[in-house]
């Protein structure tokens, strides 16, 4: 069978043209719909500065030592309403070991109407107004809730989006405080 | 001879490959709200037309209504900006009661599939016959099963023809008494 070179040299344009648009879309969906950023996990938890609803600055780094719970949530996250308590529980569970719990507002509602969502749930751990470029500099939250685990060294132990079971938090903060204990026991 | 019969079978195959493959991003399913055409809608001056539109939530995803049941939830809301002399109002469908993986006890008021929002449109005596178009944003916020999306807005815009009233039926003139010869 002849075969017409034009069609040869259209279908090979066509199929770079196809890998290249693939490559491409991949890439930015995978930025776009909060596939984390590849240097979170395993690296070190970003730093940054926030105001917590009682006025306070609060940086990331203060924990270090710490295991840390980084919780991105929203008031209109009705999944983020169901683990809240489990983080409640699960800090005065392991609060004495080195665990802390931190909560990011990722919401656009005053932060008095985030105050009293928190009330309500009974929150004993920092809430923190959270900024979008805290959301990047951990991958982009693009849906609620987002959690990270991270160690006392300061870093990522594990990241976890939507909601899970309360076995898997607490197998995650297990994994947390164990990591970077020797560190902390070298200090 | 049909020019696609000379492209090799293993270089089609590769092709319907990529093209399967663009589409299996892991986590690419983000939620989505779309809404129907809407086909220009004759209205009448100084009377109140109905419009429908038509939207559909993407499988798998839900939204709350316009009432949900908490405070801080975000409900559903159609803004839209008429031209001077046009009334709109708009009519919500009520939601429906669910309850979800994440929440079984708990029932939220939500829209999933199909809705209409009805708005009601009503030119003033005053506007000129003619076409006019309706902007606005559909404003919702959408999860799945295990986790919530940031709020949306979905551009509206339709169409409607403001046309006159019908002139009132005439009444027969009056039977005058006297005869003519």
């Amino acid at each position: 069978m002849r075969r017409d070179p034009i069609v040869l040299i259209l279908v090979a344009l066509l199929v770079t043209f196809m890998l290249a648009f693939g490559f491409h879309r991949a890439r930015r969906v995978s930025n776009q719909i909060g596939a984390p950023a590849p240097n979170t996990k395993g690296g070190v938890a970003p730093d940054f500065t926030l105001q917590s609803l009682d006025g306070k600055t609060v940086r990331l780094s203060d924990f270090r030592g710490k295991a840390v719970l980084l919780n991105f949530w929203a008031t209109w996250c009705q999944p983020c309403k169901i683990e809240m308590p489990w983080f409640v529980e699960l800090q005065k569970q392991y609060g004495g070991q080195g665990l802390q719990v931190l909560g990011i507002a990722m919401d656009d509602a005053s932060p008095a109407d985030i105050a009293k969502f928190a009330k309500d749930l009974g929150v004993n751990y920092p809430v923190l107004v959270g900024k979008e470029a805290v959301g990047d500099a951990y991958g982009g939250v693009q849906f609620l809730p987002a959690t990270f685990y991270i160690g006392r060294d300061g870093k990522v132990v594990d990241k976890v989006f939507g909601l899970k079971g309360r076995g898997e938090i607490e197998d995650d903060i297990k994994k947390a405080l164990g990591q970077g204990q020797a560190v902390q026991a070298q200090k | 001879m049909n020019r696609f019969s000379s492209i090799p079978v293993p270089v089609m195959l590769l092709a319907a490959l990529l093209a399967i493959a663009q589409d299996d991003i892991p986590g690419r399913k983000v939620p989505s709200v779309v809404m129907s055409p809407v086909p220009t809608a004759s209205v009448t001056r100084g009377k109140s037309s109905t419009v429908d539109l038509s939207f559909r939530v993407g499988s798998g995803f839900h939204i709350n209504s316009n009432t949900p049941k908490s405070e801080f939830l975000i409900p559903t809301s159609l803004k839209l900006e008429a031209p001077t002399d046009i009334v709109v109002g708009v009519k919500y469908p009520s939601g429906e009661d669910r309850s979800f993986p994440f929440s079984p006890d708990e029932k939220l008021n939500v829209y999933t599939g199909d809705f209409t929002v009805a708005v009601s449109v009503r030119p003033l005596a005053s506007v000129l016959p003619g076409k006019y178009v309706l902007r606005g944003n559909l404003k919702y916020q959408a999860c799945d099963n295990a986790a919530c999306y940031p709020p949306k807005q979905l551009p509206v815009q339709f169409e409607v023809k403001v046309v006159k009233a019908p002139p009132p039926p005439r009444k027969n003139p009056g039977q005058s008494p006297h005869i003519h010869t």
